[in-house]
Order: structure tokens, then C-alpha cells, then sequence
């Protein structure tokens, strides 16, 4: 029989990957089970890569906990896990005197959040912070605790750091079904069996960090029934500018943050993000949408050139119908079942402090948790050929002559870092996944000059054939076979 | 609060170091049909030249263009893409060119100009490490890139089996591996064209071409060797709105459009397809041009030149594809031929030629106007026989070049049918020029107007 877990985390998406790796660190035997192929691929992908400060939340709520404390932790966070991080601060843009006072009830919300030093500046202030911010805001809320990640890199370095301290990472392994056996979780015989397509996961103590599914995965325990709304969301990412722009915001709807710009850790400038109810699982980007963030993007940065799209995409907020909170605490009706779910925006910003506080959680539940000694929270970061300096460069491609071939020319990435990509653990194992990981396919290009090397470097490196190289999830084939007659 | 600016680091991340350098007239930068027919001439001129290529091989993405086409006005003779590079490949490999092959370039630093000349300085990266090559000239010859899905905003979701046509050829052409079985085709740009005639010969069922305007943006030739020879359908002024499937794609939407290009409601419909190619446009590789300072024009993107093909960084010229997106190999070639031979002139100070040598006086720029969409060079310093290019941006039956000088006119054509598809040229006499001079002007237009018939 296979091994039963002490705790099964479901998702893999950044809740997920942060939940697993903060507890890590104990004696614990822990896997993370996820329906797709990789990490990150629901809501955690499909975001601006914001790290709000937490001013918005409404001060009370578990997200305006979580928010800021989440911001606060992602500088040690960045330190020990060795993803980019760039706390900037950013500035809310008002254009009038309703504007103005909007901005003073963001200020106090904030500052009784506990988000720091928020102070509301002049046009001249506004210039100096960010010289292509509108000339037409008459007034703005500046906050320096503002800043932005790559989320793709917060989640896999998370899960990376797991899984180096011994946690297990199961895909694709779409959960179908959860049995829960009678009795206290803490008795010695599994209380939560997970089935899924890969097999069984028998667990003691069972965290629905689905995402989306969350819902699903807590109706399947007989717990919660969360009313979900798939709040959609359509982002553009646009080239690369000289200057990176600080993060500019509208003045926020009863919904939404409204249509923000910001620059993003890699240079580039995103453009986040339309909000409307549709279908659940809709992924879909709109005419509308896109223009409609075009157009709020020009109000903030009159100059942006946005003829320089490099990518559309679309995901969806996974937000409880009604209370618009998170939810983040053990079932009340399923013990041993510790549920984060509604992790809508600012899911990103918090990932720490969810983590943090569902430790907590867990030790108020009464789950033995005893620090071991030879936990490592440093994750390294592999090599980023791109940013690294000229004399770095230069010992790597010494180093194996690989590192100076370069397969993705618009973001400069080398084979060897693709290769390095695929034998990560967990690794890329599709074409999405080695972009996510060293954005070989990320660029403006979008991946024409190189995406049929990268499919070759991924069946050599995986063992298998071209046809059977995937872009994302199974049945995304990329190419059917060798032409008519060539053996 | 310190702003992060990636460019900063990366400066004085490369500023420190010391790379092995070698010293040449002339660092072309790419080995497509533009830098080879650029570093020919630039040698024939006597320059000691270097040819940096990002690809184990010369010949850039002629090597996977083995239709025939090629050659027709240079050789005069029908060639295939690799036929035609190789005869380039063979001159460069009989003469003592530099190559740098399988070297990606990491940037084009210019030094202060001195009472010699600007000496710049190009670095790279290969499998053997890094190097620095300095030449008093450089030619950017990067063509270009396509233009994808994302930048034409289509919807819809984000499933494989979206590739750009010339992906798609590289896959069928190069790798030997079929991309899917059943295709769309959006836009009659040559390579959708070329790639219709491809995917139907290796088996792949071509569902038919959508074209977004209500004219095919390909050559008139191409249309008809490869749509209707093979039966294909052309949809003119039809788009697709929105793309179908979770994993692979499994349709496509799509819709006519008005005479302002919007879909119009009510007209869709669904093509089910496993495969959607892209012919939507070519986009200059100008990133590295930007980097080395060099001007663009901001509606073009491409590099603002001279008559002899030199951007506003002295020493610095460009031609090909990452100049403007030529019709034909045969005419980068001619052009890049004269970029090789001016670089050449300018790096080896021959003064009293025609190329790369200012009158002084003499700065005029040079604006399109009407239907053409851009002319080159967009600067003109020496009075002499000019050629100047441009494309219309829609067909017409009756047009008129003229160039005009504050409302005076200095040169008309004949009147002539116009096709967007083709990329102009015409010689300005050096008369029309000194005219201009004349009259104290700062400007000339070129303007292309529809004429009525009489």
C-alpha cells in the first residue's frame, strides 16, 4: 500500500506552493497533489504579478489581514527563496476632487490594515515618482510598500524549497473523488483518501488549496458549500521599456482595482485587469476586454505604445459569491480538513501570510508540529543567463559551451538553461513550462524563432518523441508526427 | 526610494570586464541575403569584414524557403530560397570574411567620436565564450520578425496549434514534422500564401485563406500558384474573431468585416481546424538597432536613414528586412549591396564618393504623403541620383508619384495602377534635389495620389 501523508496540500498553484513549503520545515510528511501539469496554472498564472500593499481590503476582513502582512514577508520571502522581487511602491491616480476623497478612505483603510508611511502627494511628487504617470492627475495616493513578482517564480520556488525539504509533489493527478474514514484524524489509519487518475493520496489532514476548484474539492470532503463566482479577467503584457514603470492605479470599483499598469520584474509592462462574470472555466480574452485595457492603461501613461502587445491572456478570480473574503481555517463541518479558498486577488500579495496563518491554524487544531533540524529555506536560483553579469556569462558558457547557444533570442536563453529547466525538481515538462521557468518562448516573438528547439530539447531531455512533446496540459500537441515519407 | 531599471545594471554589468577583441572595417550584423550581399560588397571595397549569425549557418530564413521565386532578377534565372543563398554562401566562403557563426549579439557600443572616426564596438556571445568586435562601420542587417496572434489582439483561447506561418514552415521544411492536419490560414501575406501550397502538398488539408482586407496583401503571382492552382479559397475582408479549444485548437471563429476592418455581428462562423496559421505581417528586428541608439521612426519602427542607407548614428547603417520589408530577396539583396559598399567607404574614409559623404547644406528630410505608407530614405545630404522606396498602403488602379517641395511639385511620375504588395523604387534626379535646396526647404514629400481615370 502506498504511503499515507500526513498532509496532502490540493493545488499547486501559489496558495498551494506556499502552504507546502512554510510547512515544510516540520516533521511532517507532506505531498501537494495537482490536476494539471505543472505548478501555477490556474489563477496564479493568470494575474499582473502585483504584490498590493493592502490598503483596499476592508480593514476586519482576512484578506486585509493577510494582505499586508503578506507584503511585509515578501522581502525575506525573495531573500531565502532567490525570486525577483521589486518593491517600487506605486501610486493611485486621482483626476478629481471625488477622486481626492476616494483617496483619503483608501488612506485610512490602509493605515488601519497596518499598511505603512501612505501619504497623498502633489502633481510635482507624482512627476518625480514616475515621470510618465498622467499629467492630467491632479492628486495621488503614494505608497512605498508597493512592489511586483514574477508569480510563476514565487509559486515554483515555494514548491521547489518543498520539495528539496522532502515534500512530494503528485501530477497530473486531478482529484475525482475524497473518501473521509470515521473517526479523529489524528488516529493512526488514514483519514482522507484522494483518488485521482495517478492513484490514490492517503493523507491524515487534508488542505484544499484548489484555487478555482476549491469548491469542488470541499463539496467532494461532504464540507463547505462555497458559491463561487468566476470573477474573469483579461491582462495584456506589453514589450519591454527602457525604464520600468512603477505600478499605477485607478481609483478602485466596488469590484475591482480597476485597469492598473505596472512594470514588471522582467522589464516588461503589464496592463491588469478587466473584470466580469462569465462561465466558470472561461479563459477566453475578449475584443472588449483588450481594448477596453488599452484604453484604461492610456489614461494612466498617456505615452504607452500599446501597438507592443506580446501577450493576451485571460484567467479567473475564484471569489466566494457573498462575502468577497477569503476563507482560511479548518472546515467546521469536516475536522482535519483546513480549508484556503476564494483566494481571489490579492491572493498573490498574501501567499506568505495565507501560509503563515494557516500554520497557525494547523498548530490550533492541535497538529504536532516539530521543527526539524536540518530544514533548508534557501532555494537557489538557477542561473539567468540574461541578467547575469558579463564575467558570470563567461564562466558558464566555460562551464559547458551550451550556456553560449542561445535557443530564445528575443529573451536571450540559452540551451543550457532550458536543459537546466527540465532537470529542475519539480522541472518543466512542456514547452509552457520551460517558458514560465527561463521565458524561452516569453518574448516578443512569442516564441516563432524558437519554439520548435525548445520542442527538441524537451523530447531529447524527456526521452520521447516530438509528437508527444506538449504545450501545456495533455492534449496539447504541438506537432502530429514526422511528414509523409520520412522515417 | 531607488527606481529598478534593468538596462542600468546590465550596463555596468558589461562595463568592467575585459573580452578578448578583434579589430575589422566592418561588423555585419546578420547572414541572411542582406548581410551576406552587404559584407560582399563592403570586401569588394576592400574593408576587412566580419559576419556575426545568430544560426549555425548562413543564408537566414532562405534555408527553409525552398519554393522557387528566388534569383529572377539578380540571376536571372528561377531559384529556390536555399539555391539562391547558396551562391552567396559560396562567394563569402571564397573570400576571407570573417564569420561568427552561432554568435548572438549582446550589444553595439559607440565610442566617443574622435577626430577619426566613431569606432564601434560589438559584442557577442558563442559556444566558445565572449567577444568584442570593433569596426568603424556596422551593418545592421537582423530582418525581421512576425508578427503574432497576440499583436493582431485575436480572442478567444490559447490552445497549441497557433503557429506563425513561418514556424510552421520551419517545422515542415526543416524538421520534417507535421504540425497538424487540418489548417487556417490568416492572411494572404506571402508566406501564408507559400504555406498554403506547402501544407497541401505534405497532406494538411487547407480549410481556406482569410484575408482582413478586401484585397490579397501577397503577390499577384503567389496567389495564383498557390491558392488557385490547388483550389484553395481566398475569404477576402474576413477575420477570424476568435479561436476555439482548451488544449489543441479544435476551430476557429470568423467574421466579416466593415470597410473600417470591425467584424460586423452576425456573420460568424465556425471552421473547425486543428491548426491556425499566421501570415499577419513582418515586424524589423530593431531591438538591437534601439539599444545602439539609432533613431526609429515612430510609426514605422524602422531606422531613419540616408541615401546611403546610414542611420543618425554615424557609421552605423542598415538595410533588408530590418530596414523595411522588401517584395523580394533580389531587392534586399541590391540594397544591402549598396549599404556594404557605403559602410565600406565610410570605414575606410574614401572621401569623394557618392555614399556616406554630406554636402554640406544639404538636410532634407523626406515625408510620404496620399496612400504611400512610408518612403525611404527618410533623409537625403547629398545632391545626387537618389533611389528612393515606398509602398501604397492600398491598391489602386490610377496613381501618380510626386515629390513636392512646399506645395511644388519637383518630380511626377506616370500615372499607373499601385499594389500594396509591391515595394516601390523609383530614381529622384539630382535636379529635383538642388530644387528643393533652392526654395530653402527643410522637407520634401512623397505622395502618392489616386488619379481619375479619364
Amino acid at each position: 500500500m502506498a504511503e499515507t501523508f500526513d498532509i496532502a496540500v490540493v493545488g499547486a498553484g501559489i496558495t498551494g506552493c506556499a502552504i507546502a513549503r512554510q510547512l515544510a520545515r516540520f516533521d511532517l510528511s507532506i505531498c501537494v497533489v495537482e490536476a494539471a501539469n505543472d505548478i501555477a496554472l490556474g489563477a496564479s498564472k493568470a494575474n499582473g504579478g502585483l504584490v498590493h500593499a493592502g490598503y483596499d481590503p476592508a480593514p476586519g476582513t482576512v484578506k486585509a489581514q493577510v494582505n499586508a502582512r503578506g507584503c511585509e514577508l515578501y522581502g525575506t520571502w525573495a531573500q531565502e527563496l532567490g525570486f525577483l522581487f521589486c518593491r517600487t511602491g506605486s501610486m493611485v491616480l486621482g483626476f478629481s476632487d471625488e477622486d481626492r476623497a476616494q483617496l483619503e478612505k483608501l488612506r485610512s483603510n490602509g493605515h488601519a490594515n497596518g499598511v505603512p508611511e501612505l501619504t497623498i502627494i502633489s502633481p510635482e511628487r507624482i512627476h518625480e515618482l514616475e515621470p510618465r504617470a498622467s499629467a492630467k492627475a491632479t492628486c495621488a495616493l503614494w505608497c512605498p510598500s508597493t512592489g511586483f513578482v514574477d508569480p510563476f517564480e514565487v509559486a515554483i520556488a515555494a514548491l521547489e524549497n518543498a520539495v528539496a525539504n522532502g515534500v512530494t509533489f503528485i501530477r497530473p493527478a486531478p482529484v475525482e473523488a475524497i473518501e473521509v474514514a470515521g473517526g479523529e484524524a489524528t488516529d493512526r489509519a488514514a483519514h482522507f483518501t484522494l483518488v485521482t487518475p495517478a492513484g490514490d493520496v492517503r493523507c491524515h489532514y487534508l488542505i484544499n488549496a484548489a484555487g478555482n476548484g476549491a469548491a469542488n474539492i470541499s463539496h467532494m470532503a461532504g464540507a463547505e458549500e462555497f458559491q463561487m463566482v468566476w470573477r474573469q479577467g483579461n491582462i495584456v503584457v506589453l514589450d519591454k521599456e527602457p525604464r520600468t514603470l512603477m505600478p499605477l492605479y485607478p481609483v478602485p470599483t466596488p469590484v475591482s482595482k480597476g485597469v492598473i499598469v505596472t512594470g514588471t520584474v522582467h522589464g516588461n509592462t503589464v496592463i491588469t485587469a478587466t473584470a466580469a462574470v462569465r462561465e466558470p472555466g472561461d479563459t477566453q480574452t475578449y475584443a472588449a476586454d483588450v481594448n477596453a485595457l488599452l484604453a484604461g492603461a492610456r489614461k494612466l501613461v498617456p505615452d504607452l505604445d500599446t501597438r507592443r502587445v506580446v501577450r493576451a491572456f485571460a484567467g479567473g478570480r475564484p471569489v466566494i459569491q457573498g462575502t468577497n473574503d477569503f476563507f482560511i481555517g479548518q472546515s467546521t463541518v469536516v475536522p482535519g480538513l483546513f480549508q484556503a479558498a476564494g483566494i481571489q486577488s490579492p491572493g498573490v500579495a498574501s501567499a506568505p501570510a495565507i501560509a503563515e496563518r494557516m500554520e497557525q491554524v494547523l498548530r490550533e487544531a492541535g497538529v504536532a508540529l516539530h521543527e526539524r533540524a536540518d530544514w533548508d529555506p534557501i532555494r537557489r536560483a538557477p542561473d539567468g543567463f540574461d541578467r547575469a553579469p558579463l564575467a558570470r556569462k563567461e564562466e558558464l558558457i566555460e562551464s559547458d559551451p551550451a550556456w553560449g547557444q542561445i535557443v530564445c533570442r528575443c529573451e536571450t536563453v540559452p540551451e543550457a538553461e532550458i536543459v537546466a529547466a527540465i532537470r529542475r525538481r519539480p522541472g518543466a515538462v512542456s514547452v509552457e513550462g520551460v517558458k514560465r521557468r527561463c521565458r524561452a518562448g516569453m518574448g516578443r516573438c512569442q516564441s516563432g524563432f524558437c519554439q520548435s528547439r525548445v520542442v527538441a530539447i524537451l523530447a531529447r531531455e524527456l526521452g520521447c518523441d516530438p509528437s508527444e512533446v506538449l504545450l501545456e496540459n495533455a492534449g496539447s500537441w504541438l506537432v502530429e508526427g514526422p511528414l509523409k515519407g520520412v522515417r | 526610494m531607488a527606481t529598478f531599471d534593468m538596462r542600468n545594471e546590465r550596463l555596468e554589468a558589461g562595463a568592467t570586464e575585459a573580452v578578448q577583441t578583434q579589430a575589422f572595417d566592418v561588423v555585419v550584423i546578420g547572414g541572411g541575403p542582406a548581410g551576406m550581399a552587404a559584407a560582399l560588397a563592403a570586401h569588394k571595397a576592400g574593408a576587412r569584414v566580419a559576419i556575426v549569425e545568430r544560426e549555425q549557418h548562413l543564408g537566414g530564413i532562405l534555408r527553409q524557403c525552398i519554393h522557387p521565386g528566388f534569383g529572377l532578377s539578380h540571376f536571372k534565372q528561377e531559384l529556390t530560397g536555399p539555391e539562391y543563398a547558396q551562391r552567396f554562401i559560396d562567394q563569402v566562403r571564397a573570400t576571407n570574411i570573417a564569420l561568427f557563426l552561432d554568435s548572438m549579439v549582446l550589444g553595439i557600443d559607440s565610442g566617443e567620436s574622435t577626430e577619426d572616426a566613431t569606432l564601434h564596438t560589438v559584442t557577442l556571445m558563442n559556444p566558445s565564450g565572449m567577444l568584442q568586435l570593433t569596426g568603424r562601420a556596422v551593418v545592421l542587417a537582423m530582418g525581421c520578425r512576425e508578427r503574432t496572434r497576440s499583436e493582431i489582439k485575436i480572442p478567444g483561447s490559447r490552445p497549441a496549434g497557433v503557429f506563425t506561418a513561418g514556424l510552421a514552415q520551419r517545422y515542415i521544411n526543416i524538421e520534417n514534422l507535421k504540425p497538424g492536419s487540418r489548417a487556417v490560414i490568416l492572411g494572404s501575406g506571402d508566406i501564408g500564401l507559400i504555406m498554403a501550397r506547402r501544407c497541401t502538398l505534405e497532406g494538411i488539408s487547407v480549410e481556406g485563406v482569410y484575408e482582413l482586407m478586401p484585397y490579397a496583401n501577397g503577390l499577384r503571382r503567389n496567389v495564383k500558384n498557390c491558392l488557385d492552382d490547388f483550389g484553395i479559397p481566398l475569404h477576402l475582408s474576413t477575420t477570424v474573431t476568435r479561436v476555439i479549444g482548451h488544449d489543441r485548437v479544435e476551430a476557429v471563429e470568423v467574421s466579416q468585416v466593415d470597410e473600417h476592418l470591425a467584424p460586423i455581428p452576425g456573420t460568424e462562423r465556425i471552421v473547425p481546424c486543428d491548426t491556425l496559421l499566421l501570415s499577419v505581417g513582418l515586424i524589423p528586428e530593431n531591438e538591437l538597432s534601439v539599444a545602439a541608439g539609432v533613431e526609429l521612426d515612430p510609426r514605422t519602427r524602422c531606422a531613419v536613414v540616408d541615401q546611403s542607407l546610414q542611420t543618425g548614428v554615424p557609421g552605423i547603417f542598415a538595410c533588408g528586412n530590418v530596414l523595411h520589408v522588401h517584395d523580394l530577396a533580389d531587392n534586399v539583396t541590391n540594397e544591402s549591396e549598396r549599404a556594404g559598399a557605403a559602410a565600406a567607404a565610410w570605414a575606410l574614409g574614401a572621401v569623394g564618393t557618392a555614399a556616406g559623404v554630406a554636402d554640406a547644406g544639404c538636410e532634407l528630410t523626406v515625408s510620404p504623403a496620399g496612400i504611400a505608407g512610408y518612403a525611404l530614405p527618410g533623409r537625403i545630404t547629398t545632391v545626387g541620383l537618389t533611389k528612393l522606396n515606398f509602398r501604397v498602403r492600398r491598391p489602386v488602379d490610377a496613381a501618380r508619384v510626386r515629390i513636392l517641395a512646399d506645395d511644388e511639385e519637383l518630380f511626377a511620375g506616370k500615372v499607373r495602377p499601385f499594389k500594396p504588395s509591391v515595394m516601390e523604387s523609383f530614381p529622384l534626379p539630382a535636379k529635383a534635389i538642388q530644387r528643393a535646396l533652392d526654395l530653402g526647404v527643410s522637407e520634401i514629400v512623397l505622395s502618392v495620389d489616386p488619379v481619375e481615370e479619364a
